[in-house]
C-alpha cells in the first residue's frame, strides 16, 4: 500500500491525516441505512449524483480511468486503486453539459473515488462536488482529473462540509489553448479537511481561477494546496484565498505558481488573507512562486489579521449588535473570493451558505 | 433628554475629562467648542461607549435611563446618534446594507417589526436627494472612495434615516467646503424638532452661522467653563479660547 505522507514532509506539514492513518485499512461498509442528503445540496437546478459510503446511490457503479499523465501522488494514486465512486463526463466539441452537483456522504470507514471530465473544444461545464458525512468519524478521499479542449470551460465548485472525520482531494486540471478553469474551495466544516489542486497550463491563452474560502470553528482543519504551472507563453491566473479562523481551528493555505523558462507574458496574481476570529485559532498563509521566466507579472499579497475594530465599532454605534456587526464585516472580508463565479444564481448560492455560517458561528 | 454630571474619563492613565456637567432638553441644540486637547472629542466617544475610554466617576442619564451602562448598540436603538469626525470606510458592505441592517436591528430591539424593502427605498429616495447622495455612492462600501466631504454627508445621511432623539455631532464641519458645509448644515436643520435635540461638537463658529445654537459652551483641560448664548461663539471667535477661558 503506498506510504500516507506524515507532517514531516513539507506539502503536509499542515494537513491532518489522523483519520486517513485509522481508517486506512477499513473501507467503509455498505450500508443499508442512507444518510440525509437533502441538507448538502445547493438548491439549484441539474443533475444530482449521490455517493454514500463510496457507493452509487440509485446507478450503476462506474469506476472511470484516471489520467494516465497525471502526476504521481499519494493520496490521489490511492484513491485510483481503491475507487469505488466514479463518474465520468465527457462532453464532445461545443456541448454544454449544464451543471451537474456530485455529493459524497461519508460514514464510517474509508471511501475513494475517482472524477474525470473530459470537455472537448468550447464546451462548457458547472460541476459542484460536495463532501459531507453522517456526524460518524470516516476518510472520504477523492480525486479529479479533467482535461479542457481548446475554448472549454470549467467551473468547479468544491464543497467540504464535514463536521467529523477527514475529507482529502485533488483536482488535477489540464489546460488546453484559451481554456478557461474557475474553482472555488468552499470549506464550512469542523472536522478536517485537505483540499490540492495542480492545473497545467498547457495552451496559451488559457486562464485559470483558483480560489478559496476556509470557514474554521471548534478543532477545526482545513487544509488547501494549490499548484498553478504556467508551462506555454500567454497565460494568466488568479488565486483569492480568505480564511476565517474561529474556535481552535487551523486554517492554512500554501498557494503556489510556477513559471516555467520560456512561459514569457505570464500574468499570475494570487491574494492570500486570513483573519483570526479568536486568540485559540490560528492560520498559515504560505505564498510560494517558482518563476523562471523573466518577462512576466506576479503580483501577490498575504495577510494575517484580526476584524478591524474601528469598523466594528462604527457598525454598533449606528446599532448593530457586535455578532452581527462581526458576521457583516466577515462576509465582506470573503466576498473577493467569491466575485470569480460568474452564474449570479450560484454566487447567491454560496454567499448564502456563507452567511449562515457566519451568523451561526461568530 | 441628556444629563452629565461630574463626569471623569481616562483614557489609558490620563484622564481627559475632569468634571463636565451639562444638560441638554430636547428642542436645544448646544455647541460645544474648545481647544485641541481640551477633551471635545473624547466625550464624544465616551457618550458613544468606544472601547478604550474609562469612565471614573459622574453619571450620564438619557432619557431617564443610565446610558453607561448600555452597550453601544444598545445606545443607538435607544435614540443617541454619533456623528464621526473621521467616518470609518468599510470595503464590501454596501451603504444600503449597512443602513438596512442598522436601521432593523435598532427596531428589533425596540420591539417594532422590519422596514419593508419599497419603504425603506423611498426613504432612500428622500434622504439622500436633500444630501446630493446618488445612488450609485450608495451601493459601494460604505465611504470607499468617498471624498472628506462626501463621508460628511454619509453621515448627515445616516442621521435622516436613522432619526435619532438625540444627535451628537464630533466636528462635522471639518474637511467641508462651503457649499459642503451648506449642504449638511441643511440636513442638521431638517433633523431639528421640538422632541430631538443636537450636540454639536465643533472648532470653529463658521458651522454655527448655519445650524444655529441655543447655548454654547466652552470645553477646556476637561470641563465646561463658560457657557452663553449664541453669542459666545462670536466672542470666541473673535478673542480666541485664551481670552475667553481665562
Amino acid at each position: 500500500m503506498t506510504r500516507l505522507p506524515t507532517r514531516h514532509d513539507e506539502e503536509w506539514r499542515w494537513a491532518d491525516l489522523r483519520h486517513a492513518d485509522a481508517f486506512a485499512g477499513t473501507p467503509a461498509p455498505a450500508n443499508d441505512s442512507l444518510p440525509d442528503a437533502e441538507p448538502h445540496w445547493l438548491d439549484l437546478p441539474g443533475e444530482r449524483r449521490l455517493f454514500a459510503a463510496g457507493h452509487a446511490i440509485d446507478r450503476a457503479t462506474e469506476t472511470p480511468e484516471a489520467d494516465p499523465q497525471a502526476p504521481q501522488h499519494p493520496l490521489a494514486d490511492l484513491a485510483r486503486v481503491a475507487a469505488t465512486a466514479g463518474t465520468r463526463i465527457a462532453l464532445a466539441d461545443g456541448e454544454d453539459g449544464g451543471t451537474v452537483q456530485i455529493l459524497h456522504i461519508g460514514t464510517t470507514g474509508s471511501a475513494h473515488g475517482v472524477t474525470r471530465l473530459m470537455l472537448g473544444a468550447g464546451a462548457r461545464l458547472t460541476l459542484i462536488e460536495s463532501f459531507a458525512d453522517d456526524d460518524h468519524d470516516h476518510w472520504l478521499n477523492h480525486r479529479l482529473d479533467a482535461e479542457l479542449g481548446a475554448g472549454a470551460s470549467l467551473t468547479r465548485i468544491v464543497r467540504l462540509r464535514t463536521s467529523h472525520g477527514l475529507v482529502s482531494e485533488r483536482a488535477y486540471v489540464t489546460l488546453g489553448p484559451d481554456a478557461r478553469f474557475t474553482q472555488l474551495a468552499v470549506a464550512s466544516a469542523n472536522g478536517s479537511a485537505r483540499s490540492e489542486v495542480l492545473v497545467r497550463h498547457d495552451g496559451a491563452g488559457a486562464h485559470a481561477d483558483v480560489n478559496g474560502i476556509l470557514l474554521g470553528d471548534g478543532a477545526a482543519a482545513l487544509d488547501a494546496l494549490t499548484r498553478l504551472e504556467h508551462r506555454v507563453p500567454d497565460t494568466t491566473s488568479g488565486q483569492v484565498w480568505r480564511l476565517v479562523a474561529a474556535g481552535k481551528s487551523q486554517l492554512s493555505v500554501s498557494g503556489g505558481v510556477n513559471v516555467a523558462r520560456h512561459a514569457q507574458k505570464t500574468d499570475a496574481e494570487q491574494s492570500l488573507k486570513a483573519l483570526v476570529l479568536k486568540r485559540t485559532a490560528s492560520a498559515n498563509l504560505k505564498p510560494e512562486l517558482e518563476i523562471f521566466a523573466d518577462d512576466v507579472k506576479c503580483a501577490h499579497g498575504c495577510t494575517v489579521g484580526e476584524l478591524d475594530r474601528a469598523g466594528l465599532f462604527y457598525l454598533q454605534s449606528r446599532g448593530i449588535p457586535p455578532h452581527e456587526a462581526e458576521a457583516l464585516l466577515t462576509r465582506a472580508f470573503v466576498a473577493d473570493a467569491l466575485s470569480a463565479i460568474a452564474d449570479p444564481a450560484l454566487r447567491e448560492a454560496l454567499d448564502t451558505e456563507t452567511r449562515l455560517w457566519l451568523e451561526q458561528r461568530t | 433628554m441628556l444629563k452629565i454630571e461630574n463626569l471623569h474619563a481616562t483614557v489609558g492613565t490620563r484622564e481627559i475629562l475632569k468634571g463636565l456637567t451639562l444638560s441638554v432638553n430636547a428642542g436645544e441644540v448646544h455647541a460645544i467648542m474648545g481647544p485641541n486637547g481640551a477633551g471635545k472629542s473624547t466625550l464624544a466617544h465616551v457618550l458613544a461607549g468606544r472601547e478604550g475610554y474609562e469612565v471614573t466617576s459622574g453619571s450620564v442619564t438619557f432619557d431617564g435611563k443610565e446610558l453607561l451602562e448600555l452597550a453601544p448598540y444598545e445606545r443607538a436603538a435607544a435614540g443617541l446618534f454619533l456623528g464621526f469626525q473621521y467616518p470609518v470606510e468599510i470595503p464590501g458592505v454596501s451603504n444600503l446594507l449597512f443602513l438596512r441592517t442598522a436601521m432593523n436591528a435598532q427596531r428589533k430591539l425596540r420591539g417594532e417589526g422590519e422596514i419593508s424593502g419599497a419603504e425603506f427605498m423611498k426613504r432612500v429616495r428622500e434622504e439622500s436627494a436633500v444630501l446630493g447622495l446618488d445612488m450609485e455612492m450608495l451601493k459601494r462600501g460604505v465611504n470607499v472612495g468617498f471624498s472628506g466631504g462626501e463621508k460628511k454627508r454619509n453621515e448627515a445621511f445616516q442621521l435622516g434615516m436613522l432619526a435619532p432623539k438625540f444627535a451628537l455631532l464630533d466636528e462635522t464641519d471639518s474637511g467641508l467646503d462651503i457649499d459642503a458645509l451648506r449642504i449638511v448644515s441643511e440636513g442638521i436643520n431638517r433633523f431639528r424638532s421640538p422632541e430631538r435635540a443636537v450636540l454639536l461638537i465643533t472648532h470653529y463658529q463658521r458651522l454655527l452661522d448655519h445650524v444655529r445654537p441655543d447655548f454654547v459652551h466652552v470645553l477646556a483641560g476637561g470641563r465646561i467653563v463658560k457657557s452663553g448664548g449664541p453669542e459666545l461663539a462670536h466672542a470666541l471667535e473673535a478673542e480666541g479660547y485664551e481670552g475667553i477661558a481665562a
